[in-house]
C-alpha cells in the first residue's frame, strides 16, 4: 500500500505494508537516524515529530500517518550547518554511543517549541520516556538549558530587528553575530 | 598511609618475600611523557568526540543501517526454548519450511550448523571459559537457549515461521538458585564428557563451573588468636547482589555473507572484532584469513558485546542460504538470551584491633553463572581479588570462590566485572567493621589502605585465572585515593550534615572507596599503524573498538600530542581486521592504556620519520627539532617547515620519498588501578522506608585525564549503572525459571527523572606506564554506589540492607526488626 505525507517538508510517497509501523516505513525508506531499541515505546530512540507531536514510529502504524507532516532527524540540521539543538548536544559532549541522540533530540526539540524556558526539573520530566544508558543524562540537561538559550537568543535576534540565524544554522563559531557560546 | 611500611615484609603467596620480587617503584619513562597541564596541547583538551556530528544528524551508522546495501538481504530469527531445562525430543520444521518467503531453517542437526563446543566468551586464545555451547542445542538449559533459525525474505516472515516450528520437549528438573545447585541431589545441568573446561575445581556433579581458593599469611590463626584477645574484635557480614542487564542502546545485531572472494564478511555490533574472528573460524573451521569482521558505530556494549552471541548462527544462515543474513536481537532476547552480569553471594569475616587495623580479612564468594560458563573463573575471582587489593596490607587474607551452574540466563562480562559485586561486600563490611569500632568510617580506611609506592599482593591471592599479576605483586606508581577522599568529603559536605526538620526524615552520608585495573596484566596486545598524507593530516588505524565510549577520540589527541598536531587532523578509521592492526577489544578498561600507549609508540615512529624530512628541509639537526602547532621547529633558529608542507615532501619530493609511517604494538605486564572515592548523600522517611538521593559525588584518580568531557561522561555514565544496581527493580523468574522481565518497561532502568544528579570530580595523578600518565576510566565508577548507599543509609537511620536491591520495603523491615 502507498501512504501520503508530508516528510521533512516534501510531499512524500511511502511504499509500505500494511503491518509496518511508522519506524519500519522510515527505515525501510532510508530514513535511519530513528533507531529501534525496544519495539514497545519504551526506550525513546525512535522518536520523531508527527504533527508537532514527539511520537514513538515504533509504535505508530504506519497508515496512521496518511496526511500528516512527519519530521525525523534528517529534517535538522546538517555537520556544516548545525541546528542550534543539535549544536548543543555537540558543544556539551551530550552524546556516547548515539543510540539514543537522534530520538533524544527529536524529543527536545519539540519539547522546546513547548516550553522554550524549562527548568531542570521539567527536562526531567520531559526526557522521562527517552531511555540513556551511558551519560547518566547530566550532559544532556546541560545541553537542554544551553539549547534552550541559544533558541531565545535566536527568537530575540529576531525580534529585535538583528541578523537572523537561518533555520538549520546553529550560531556556535559563528564571528558575525552576538548569540553563540563561543564568542 | 599508616601501615605502608609493614606491607614491604609480607610474603606473597608464591612464598616469596617481597623484596626479592617486587617490581621497582622506578619506572623507565620516555622524557616526553610527563607534561605538565600547560605544556600539552592535545591531550587533556575537551576535544570534540570525533563522530559527534554524524551522531546528531542521524548519519552514523551502526549495523542494522546497512542493511539497504544488501538488496538480497535475509532476515533471520531464533528459535528459542521456553522450558528452563529439558530436551529436544522432536522438533517439526516442515510448516516453517513450506512457508513463502522462508530461505532456510536450520537446526541442530543441519549440516551448516558445526557440531563441536565452543565458548561465547569473546577471550584471548585461549580462553579461559569452558567450551559448553552449542550453536543451535537438543539439551536446552534455560528459557532462551537457540534450537533452530530460520532465515526468509523479511522479519516478520521469520518471525511467522519460528513460530510455525513445533517442538516437544522432555523436561527436566530445574534449578534456579546458587546455593541449592551446588548441592549434591541438585539436578545436574552439565555432562562433563561434552564439555571442554579448564577452569579449577569444574566439578559438574555439583554443577561448579569453578572453584579457586587462595590464601596470604595464615588466616585461621588469626581467627583463633582474636577468640582468644579482648583487643580484637571479630566482624561477620553477608552480602547479595542481583542479576543486571547492560542494557546497550543498541541490541545485539549481526551482518554475515559470503563476498565474492569466498570469504565470510562480518558488519556487527562487537567489542572484540578479532577474537571474533578467531572464534568463528575455530568454530566453522574456516581460515581465519577468511573471515572479515568490521566493526561500524556500536550502540553501547558495557561488556554485553564482548560475547559472541549471535554471529555463529547468522554465519550458519549465511552458508544455508548463500544470502546475506542479518540477525537483530529483540529487546526481550537482550535481557535474557544475550548476557547479564552474574549474581553473587558473599561472605565476609575480619579481624581488626581496638586501634582499627585490620589483621585478617576472609573473604569467601559464590556466583551464579546460569546454563553456561563464560567468565565464571575470572569474573567471580574478581568479586574477590579486585577490591582486596585496597586492603593489601592486611596480613592474612583468604579468598575462596565459586561459580555455579543453573538454569538462568547465561552470566558474562559486564562494565565493572566482578568488582560491583565485591564492592558491595566489602566496603559495606568495611563501614560496618568501622561502627563496630566507634571510628569514622574513612579515618578507619585510612588506618588501612593502600598508597603510592606500595606493592599490592593481594589481587593475585588467586594463581588461576587470565592475566594474572606475576609473583612479586603489583607496585602501585600512581595512586590519588587520599585526594579522592579529601575531595569528594568537601563536595558532600562530610561530618556536616543538616538534619531536616521533621523528627521522621534523617539525612545519612555514606562513603565506599573503589578501585579497578588499567587492562588485563600480561594478556592484552594493542597495535597501531599511523601514516601521514600529504596535506599533513594522518591517518590512524588502531584495532581498538570504540563502541561508544569516545576511544577514537581519545586516539587521536595522544597521536596529535606526539606529532604537534591538532586532534581533528589525525582520523581514526573504524576496526576491521582486514585492515586495522591487531587489538585484543575493547574489555577490561584497556583501551586507553594499553593501545593509547601503542598509539603514542606508532605516532613516534612516524615522528622519527617525518624529522628526517625537516632536518634536510631546514638544514638543521634533527636532534634539536620539535613538533607543535603545525610544524617542526628548529631550535637554534626558530624556522619551521609545516606538517603538510613535509606531507608534500616526502611524497613528491626530489630527494627522497617514502611515506611517512609509524607503527608499534604494546603489550605489558602492568596494570596500573584508577582509584576512586563515592559519596551518596540520602536522607530516608523511618516511617515507610523511603528514600531520596540528593546528590551521589564521585571522584576519581584516572592518572592524566585524556579528554575531560569524555571522562566525565564515563564517570556520570558508569554511576548511573552503579545506582541501577544499588536501587533498581533488576530480574527475577517465576518459578519455571521464565523471565519476568522482558522489556524496559518491567525492568526499572534510571530515566532522566529518576536519576539522582551525579557530580564527578577528577584527581590527577601520573602514571609513569601509561600514556602521557593516564590510567583508565570507563568501569571504576561502577563500583562505588551499591556501598555508598547502604552505608548512608546506615549512617541516617541506623539499619543496614545487605541485599540488593535496596528498597523502602528492606529499609523499613530493618527497622521493624530493631
Amino acid at each position: 500500500m502507498e501512504v501520503n505525507l508530508t516528510l521533512n517538508g516534501e510531499d512524500t510517497t511511502l511504499t509500505v505494508d500494511q503491518s509496518d509501523t511508522l519506524l519500519d516505513a522510515l527505515r525501510n525508506a532510508g530514513y535511519t537516524g530513528a533507531k529501534r531499541g525496544c519495539g514497545t515505546g519504551d526506550c525513546g530512540f525512535c522518536t520523531v515529530v508527527v504533527d508537532g507531536a514527539s511520537v514513538k514510529s515504533c509504535l505508530q502504524p504506519v497508515a496512521r500517518v496518511e496526511g500528516a507532516t512527519v519530521e525525523t532527524i534528517e529534517s535538522l540540521g546538517t555537520q556544516d550547518e548545525l541546528h542550534p539543538v543539535q549544536a548543543a548536544f555537540v558543544d556539551n559532549a551530550a552524546l556516547q554511543c548515539g543510540f539514543c541522540i537522534p530520538g533524544m533530540i527529536m524529543r527536545v526539540t519539540q519539547f522546546l517549541e513547548s516550553n522554550p524556558d524549562p527548568n531542570e526539573e521539567e527536562i526531567r520530566e520531559a526526557l522521562s520516556g527517552n531511555i540513556c544508558r551511558c551519560t547518566g543524562y547530566e550532559k544532556i540537561i546541560d545541553a537542554v538549558q544551553d539549547a534552550a538559550s541559544r533558541l531565545s537568543n535566536e527568537r530575540a535576534m529576531v525580534s529585535d530587528g538583528g541578523r537572523p540565524v537561518p533555520s538549520g544554522q546553529s550560531c556556535v563559531d559563528c564571528s558575525t553575530c552576538s548569540g553563540g557560546e563561543r564568542e | 598511609m599508616s601501615r605502608t611500611e609493614d606491607g614491604d615484609e609480607k610474603t606473597t603467596p608464591d612464598g616469596a618475600t617481597q623484596a626479592d620480587a617486587a617490581p621497582p617503584v622506578e619506572f623507565e619513562e620516555e622524557a616526553n611523557n610527563r607534561k605538565k597541564p600547560d605544556e600539552r596541547t592535545a591531550v587533556s583538551s575537551r576535544e570534540e568526540k570525533a563522530d559527534a556530528r554524524k551522531i546528531v544528524t542521524g548519519e552514523a551508522k551502526y549495523t542494522a543501517d546497512y542493511s539497504r546495501e544488501f538488496p538480497d538481504l535475509a532476515s533471520g530469527k531464533v528459535l528459542r526454548s521456553e522450558i528452563a531445562h529439558g530436551v529436544v525430543r522432536e522438533i517439526d520444521t516442515s510448516a516453517a519450511e513450506e512457508m513463502d518467503g522462508v530461505y532456510a531453517v536450520i537446526t541442530p542437526g543441519s549440516p551448516e550448523v558445526p557440531n563441536d563446543p565452543y565458548t561465547s566468551a569473546g577471550q584471548s586464545y585461549p580462553e579461559p571459559s569452558p567450551y559448553d555451547l552449542r550453536v543451535l542445542r537438543e539439551r536446552v538449559r534455560y528459557v532462551g537457549d537457540p534450537i533452530a533459525a530460520v532465515a526468509a525474505e523479511d522479519v516478520v516472515t521469520a518471525s511467522a515461521a519460528v513460530q510455525a516450528i513445533d517442538v516437544t520437549y522432555d523436561e527436566r528438573d530445574a534449578v534456579f538458585d546458587a546455593h541449592t545447585a551446588i548441592e549434591a541431589d541438585a539436578p545436574r545441568i552439565h555432562d562433563p564428557e561434552s564439555v571442554e573446561n579448564h577452569q579449577p575445581g569444574a566439578d559438574y556433579e555439583r554443577n561448579i563451573e569453578a572453584h579457586a581458593e587462595g590464601e596470604i599469611g595464615d588466616v585461621d590463626g588469626a581467627f583463633a588468636a582474636a577468640a582468644d584477645r579482648s583487643d580484637l574484635t571479630v566482624v561477620e557480614t553477608e552480602w547479595e547482589t542481583p542479576h543486571q542487564s547492560h542494557c546497550v542502546g543498541e541490541p545485539h545485531t549481526t551482518i554475515a555473507r559470503r563476498d565474492q572472494d569466498d570469504r565470510y564478511q562480518f558488519i556487527t555490533s562487537t567489542q572484540v572484532p578479532y577474537h571474533a574472528r578467531r572464534q568463528l573460524a575455530q568454530l566453522f573451521d574456516v581460515p581465519i584469513r577468511d573471515i572479515r569482521v568490521s566493526k561500524p558505530r556500536i550502540g553501547g556494549g558495557f561488556g554485553g558485546k564482548q560475547s559472541i552471541v549471535l554471529e555463529p548462527i547468522a554465519l550458519a544462515l549465511t552458508m544455508a542460504t548463500d544470502r546475506p543474513v542479518k540477525l537483530e536481537a529483540t529487546r526481550k532476547e537482550e535481557f535474557h538470551a544475550m548476557r547479564v552480569r552474574r549474581p553473587a553471594s558473599v561472605q565476609v569475616r575480619s579481624v581488626v584491633t581496638d586501634e582499627g587495623d585490620l589483621e585478617a580479612i576472609d573473604m569467601s564468594v559464590l556466583t551464579n553463572s546460569g546454563a553456561y560458563g563464560s567468565h565464571g573463573l575470572t569474573a567471580s575471582g574478581a568479586v574477590g581479588k579486585k577490591q582486596l587489593a585496597m586492603y593489601t596490607h592486611t596480613p592474612n587474607i583468604r579468598l575462596e570462590m565459586t561459580a555455579a551452574h543453573t538454569n538462568l540466563p547465561v552470566a558474562g562480562a559486564m562494565r565493572g566485572y566482578g568488582a560491583p559485586q565485591g564492592h558491595f561486600a566489602l566496603e559495606g563490611h568495611m563501614d560496618t567493621v568501622a561502627r563496630e569500632l566507634g571510628m569514622d568510617p574513612l579515618a578507619f580506611r585510612s588506618r588501612n589502605l593502600i598508597s603510592e609506592g606500595d606493592v599490592d599482593v593481594a589481587s593475585s591471592i588467586l594463581k588461576e585465572g587470565d592475566g594474572e599479576i606475576k609473583a612479586g605483586g603489583r607496585r602501585i606508581r600512581s595512586c590519588g585515593l587520599e585526594e579522592c577522599i579529601e575531595r569528594g568529603k568537601r563536595a558532600i559536605g562530610w561530618g556536616d550534615v543538616e538534619q531536616p526538620d521533621a523528627d521522621y526524615l534523617h539525612r545519612g552520608l555514606g562513603v565506599a572507596v573503589t578501585i579497578q585495573s588499567s587492562g588485563v596484566p600480561n594478556d592484552e596486545l594493542g597495535s597501531a599503524h599511523i601514516k601521514m598524507n600529504e596535506d599533513g593530516s594522518f591517518i590512524l588505524q588502531t584495532g581498538a573498538v570504540d563502541i561508544g565510549t569516545g576511544a577514537d577520540t581519545a586516539m587521536s589527541q595522544i597521536a596529535a600530542e606526539v606529532l604537534g598536531a591538532r586532534p581533528e587532523d589525525i582520523l581514526v578509521q573504524p576496526s576491521d581486521t582486514d585492515i586495522s592492526p591487531f587489538d585484543y577489544g575493547a574489555y577490561a578498561s584497556s583501551t586507553t592504556y594499553v593501545t593509547g600507549t601503542a598509539v603514542k609508540k606508532a605516532a613516534q615512529d612516524a615522528r622519527e620519520q617525518l624529522f628526517e624530512f625537516a632536518a634536510r628541509m631546514l638544514d638543521e639537526p634533527r636532534e634539536t627539532l620539535t613538533a607543535h602547532d603545525g610544524a617542526v621547529y628548529a631550535e637554534r633558529t626558530g624556522e619551521s617547515v609545516s606538517l603538510e608542507a613535509i606531507g608534500y615532501e616526502s611524497i613528491y619530493g626530489d630527494e627522497k620519498r617514502a611515506q611517512v609511517m609509524g607503527e608499534a604494538s604494546h603489550s605489558t605486564p602492568e596494570s596500573p588501578p584508577p582509584f576512586g572515592a563515592q559519596f551518596a548523600d540520602v536522607t530516608v522517611d523511618e516511617r515507610t522506608g523511603e528514600f531520596e538521593i540528593h546528590e551521589l559525588v564521585y571522584a576519581v584518580d584516572c592518572g592524566t585525564v585524556i579528554n575531560p568531557d569524555l571522562a566525565e561522561g564515563q564517570v556520570t555514565g558508569a554511576m548511573h549503572m552503579s545506582y541501577e544496581l544499588a536501587v533498581g527493580s533488576g530480574f527475577s523468574f517465576d518459578s519455571d525459571g521464565q523471565p519476568d522481565v522482558v522489556g524496559f518497561g518491567d525492568y526499572g532502568i534510571p530515566k532522566a527523572d529518576t536519576q539522582p544528579p551525579l557530580t564527578p570530580i577528577f584527581v590527577e595523578t601520573h602514571e609513569p606506564s601509561g600514556p602521557f600518565g593516564a590510567k583508565a576510566v570507563a568501569e571504576i565508577p561502577t563500583n562505588g554506589v551499591p556501598p555508598a548507599l547502604t552505608n548512608a543509609i546506615r549512617d541516617a537511620v541506623g539499619v543496614r540492607v545487605d541485599n540488593l536491591p535496596i528498597t523502602a520495603e528492606k529499609i523499613r523491615a530493618a527497622l521493624d526488626a530493631t
